[in-house]
């Protein structure tokens, strides 16, 4: 037996448990016990505090203070009558809320919940470290849009498709100033991959919001932009498109695209955290006064900094109204752009005197 | 920004590629038509080139109805045309028959009216507020408004007993007096509610994605608009200084100070402003109502049974919430009458809805819609 | 315009204070009063005047039928007979048939104004707007009798019956 276990070691020599057995557990607890629960209670989250700040409770009667309504809704979504559009291109319209869903969650492999296992002693809080961390994440991000293209497109209705190609036309000119405002932390680190980037806050001292605080204003209006929300809600807007790209889908499927919202809400606030606001750090690491902080595990600084977050997006949506499509492009590409390039260049000129 | 009026579509010397014209239904159902406008739009990309209203879908034969029974038994079913605005419905209907058959309202009776009135006009500002804001997509204001609306219609209710359709009141004055503690509750109110006011306008006047949205959008030059005939915010949006109250005051009009305000460019964020000025002003002449309130009796002398002389005729309006509400009755000697015709503001308002939406897009359409201020019940009867 | 306006004017264009302003009443909004009413553990209580589902008291009632003649969409349906009364002597009209046809009923009060009687003996002022039922023939066309059960406000609790 111990012969066959060493025989199966791969080419950097990590044993089956390193190899096999640790990135289960990591994928058991991190996206199952973890990721997956918070997109549905995210949900739940956003309905009751948008219901606050609108002067009204939202659900509190499915359990106490409504914790049971995510399950309520799964169960509902699950029993409806899975129609397909009648000339709806078929194997289409099955892929199309896949392709938005999967990535969002993929993207997870790679974001550090917390300390690597040279401080846990254990196993570390993420499920791989990639050193083109970011690369990764950016470029599955961008496979969602295939998603919405599809979707609308294939529904076989005239209001689907526009929304559909909104959405994508939106999503494709925020990612330009999602990657260069991306690339201002990356400048001050050095490196790509996501722990190195924490890694180098702590070294640093700071949060890299503090230096970045323009790169982190437009990766938030960005982040806004990709996932569809307000104020940047458009292609999904009710009043004008009905639904846009997922008018036709219902049951399960309409719950994979909505699901895959909140899990790109989700992703967009850890790369955040990640790269902004120092993943599992304490604020102001590198003042020792604050080390009794230290107490706090990293995972739980994490969620928090997750959560601040959710918050603001949801804050967003119960203030703002909806930008006009063109209105929309044209901040994208005429300001967000050249603010970013300057954000860039300075951030480039600094680190170079510096 | 929107094309100016009656200009051809504006290819761009041919910078554009060749699309063709989709025929776009925005349908009866539909979360932003208030009801169930249907609008056949002719649509190049995302900018409309034409559009068809077509309505009757809530045509229920209110001006028949108004023919086969007496008098007051016809004030309810002036309540369900304008459903958000029952009380000037009544105004208008009382004022016409009133004028026709030769009564004299009491002093007191008069005075409650213009409270009503001013308060209905309330309500249904902020109702449209509400459903304007939602359109665009500013969520919010949809509850606050629905919160102050909530009083409001407390209010209705302890005075009359119904919320909505209202009932409140009959030729020659009112069926109730006002209960006890109603004026205190009312004052209260009217204390509280530029607070409110305040709070909307700090969510919307100046924030910059609203102006976005509404600065430009729909402009109605002024000789378009009385060309058109249309009254009440959207002629004033426009710059005329036109309203009923002041032009031909009926009711007590002449005996409060108010103040009508215009807009100067006749966008949507124009006709946005003057509602909410609308607001204040009728904060205004309710609190010097609650003031002025003479005693007295709440209904005229008149006889049992109200007849008209036979082809006796009279055309009755009103500043209503949307606009000028009239009526046009003719009489024929028996109690019922001979024939009722209903002026409806957001018919006629409707009518220039299609020269706003040349060239705009089709978000833009939500926006107009939603400034054009019409209930569907209003304008199929 | 002089400097100050102007610095202003930039700071509010790029620093976002009319965004911030928005977001700062919806923020304070967290903390204040919901205007949420938990029916049915906490139920809206309708004004005095409040017209709702009607009430019959055949004793007052003198059947002169001007409710079914005042009312605008003629859902009232009066019957009546005259009997001499034993005891007295004197002639008496009794009430046959008291109909209301409740589907197209608007609750407008006109049958209540008209009612001459003191106190009237048609009113709408139950307090009741819980007029759904299970059963789809239960609420829509209520007869004489079950105009005169209609308690003055259903009941929703044990305790409330008794």
């Amino acid at each position: 037996m111990t012969s066959l276990i060493e025989s199966v070691r791969n080419a950097t020599g990590d044993t089956l448990f390193d190899y096999a057995v640790s990135p289960l557990v990591k994928i058991l607890v991190l996206l199952f016990l973890m990721l997956l629960p918070l997109i549905a209670y995210l949900t739940l989250a956003e309905r009751r505090i948008l219901g606050f700040m609108q002067a009204r409770l939202g659900p509190n009667r499915v359990g106490p203070w409504g914790l049971l309504q995510p399950i309520a809704d799964v169960a509902k979504l699950l029993v409806k009558a899975d129609s397909i559009p009648l000339r709806a291109v078929k194997w289409a319209f099955v892929l199309a809320p896949c392709l938005v869903v999967g990535p969002a969650i993929i993207i997870f492999s790679v974001i550090p919940l917390g300390p690597p296992a040279s401080e846990t002693g254990g196993l570390s809080w993420f499920i791989t470290d990639i050193n083109t961390g970011l690369l990764f994440v950016v470029a599955t991000a961008t496979i969602g849009v295939y998603g919405l293209i599809i979707g609308g497109w294939s529904s076989n209705n005239k209001f689907s498709l526009m929304g559909g190609l909104r959405s994508a036309a939106q999503m494709i000119s925020y990612e330009v100033p999602q990657g260069l405002a991306l690339v201002g932390p990356v400048l001050l680190a050095g490196t790509l991959s996501m722990v190195g980037i924490v890694e180098a806050q702590k070294s640093d001292g700071w949060w890299y919001v503090f230096p970045q605080i323009i790169g982190f204003f437009l990766y938030m209006v960005a982040g806004i932009a990709e996932t569809n929300r307000n104020p940047f809600d458009l292609p999904e807007a009710e009043s004008e498109l009905v639904a846009g790209f997922h008018t036709e889908y219902s049951g399960m499927r309409f719950a994979l695209f909505f699901l895959g919202e909140y899990a790109n809400m989700i992703v967009i606030s850890a790369v955040a955290t990640t790269l902004f606001l120092g993943g599992w750090l304490r604020p102001f690491p590198s003042v020792e006064a604050l080390a009794f902080l230290d107490v706090v595990p990293g995972v739980i600084w994490f969620t928090l900094k997750v959560f601040v977050f959710l918050f603001v997006y949801i804050w967003f949506r119960g203030t703002f109204p909806r930008y006009r499509f063109d209105q929309l492009m044209d901040l994208g590409w005429k300001w967000m752009i050249p603010v970013a390039l300057g954000n860039l260049a300075l951030t480039a000129l600094v680190k170079l005197l510096v | 920004m929107t094309q100016p009026l009656g200009l051809p579509y504006d290819d761009h010397d041919g910078l554009f590629a060749e699309s063709e014209e989709m025929e776009l239904n925005f349908g009866p159902q539909h979360p932003a038509t208030h009801g169930v406008l249907r609008l056949k739009l002719k649509v190049n990309g995302e900018r409309i080139v034409d559009s068809y209203p077509i309505i009757g879908y809530l045509h229920r034969g209110t001006e028949k109805l108004f023919e086969l029974h007496p008098f007051f038994q016809n004030v309810p079913h002036t309540d369900r045309m304008d459903y958000v605005a029952a009380a000037t419905n009544n105004q208008a209907y009382v004022g016409a028959v009133e004028k026709l058959v030769g009564l004299v309202v009491p002093p007191r009776a008069r005075y409650i009216r213009m409270m009503l009135a001013e308060l209905q006009r309330i309500s249904s500002h902020l109702l449209w507020l509400a459903t304007h804001a939602i359109d665009i997509g500013a969520m919010t204001p949809f509850f606050y408004t629905f919160r102050e609306r909530e009083i409001l219609l407390d209010l209705f209710e302890e005075y009359c007993g119904a919320r909505l359709t209202l009932n409140c009141m009959r030729p020659g004055g009112l069926p109730h007096d006002l209960p006890v503690g109603w004026t205190e509750r009312c004052a209260k109110l009217m204390a509280d509610l530029p607070g409110k006011l305040d709070e909307y306008e700090e969510l919307l006047t100046n924030n910059r994605i609203w102006k976005k949205r509404t600065v430009g959008i729909g402009v109605l030059p002024p000789e378009i608009a009385i060309d058109y005939g249309v009254t009440g915010p959207m002629l004033r949006g426009s710059g005329v200084r036109w309203d009923l109250r002041k032009a031909l005051p009926y009711d007590g009009y002449d005996e409060v100070e108010f103040e009508v305000p215009t807009g100067q460019n006749g966008d949507t964020y124009d006709r946005y402003v003057v509602r909410m000025i609308e607001m204040r002003q009728s904060v205004r002449i309710v609190n010097q109502c609650l003031e002025k309130l003479p005693d007295g009796p709440i209904m005229a002398k008149r006889p049992r049974v109200l007849k008209a002389a036979k082809d006796a005729e009279i055309y009755h309006g009103i500043e209503g919430p949307k606009g000028e509400i009239g009526f046009y009755i003719v009489g024929d000697g028996t109690p019922n009458p001979y024939r009722c015709h209903v002026r409806p503001p957001s018919f006629i308002n409707l009518q220039s809805l299609p020269e706003l939406c040349k060239g705009a897009l089709i978000a833009d359409l939500v926006a107009l819609i939603g400034t054009t201020d019409i209930v569907l019940g209003e304008v199929d009867r | 315009m002089d400097l100050w306006t102007s610095v202003r004017k930039a700071a509010d264009k790029f620093l976002l204070l009319d965004l911030f302003a928005g977001l700062g009443l919806t923020f304070k909004h967290l903390f204040r009063e919901k205007v949420t009413v938990q029916y049915p553990e906490e139920r809206w209580e309708p004004a005095h005047r409040f017209r709702g589902m009607f009430r019959l008291d055949e004793d007052r009632c003198i059947k002169c039928t001007i409710c079914a003649r005042d009312c605008p969409i003629d859902i009232i349906y009066i019957d009546w007979h005259q009997e001499v009364n034993p005891e007295t002597g004197k002639k008496d009209k009794l009430l046959d048939r008291f109909d209301i046809d409740v589907q197209r009923c608007m609750f407008c009060g006109l049958c209540e104004e008209g009612c001459p009687t003191e106190p009237k003996s048609i009113w709408l002022t139950t307090k009741t707007y819980e007029l759904a039922s299970y059963d789809r023939w239960k609420n829509l066309y209520v007869d004489m009798d079950e105009l005169q059960e209609w308690k003055v406000r259903p009941a929703y609790t044990d305790e409330e019956i008794a």
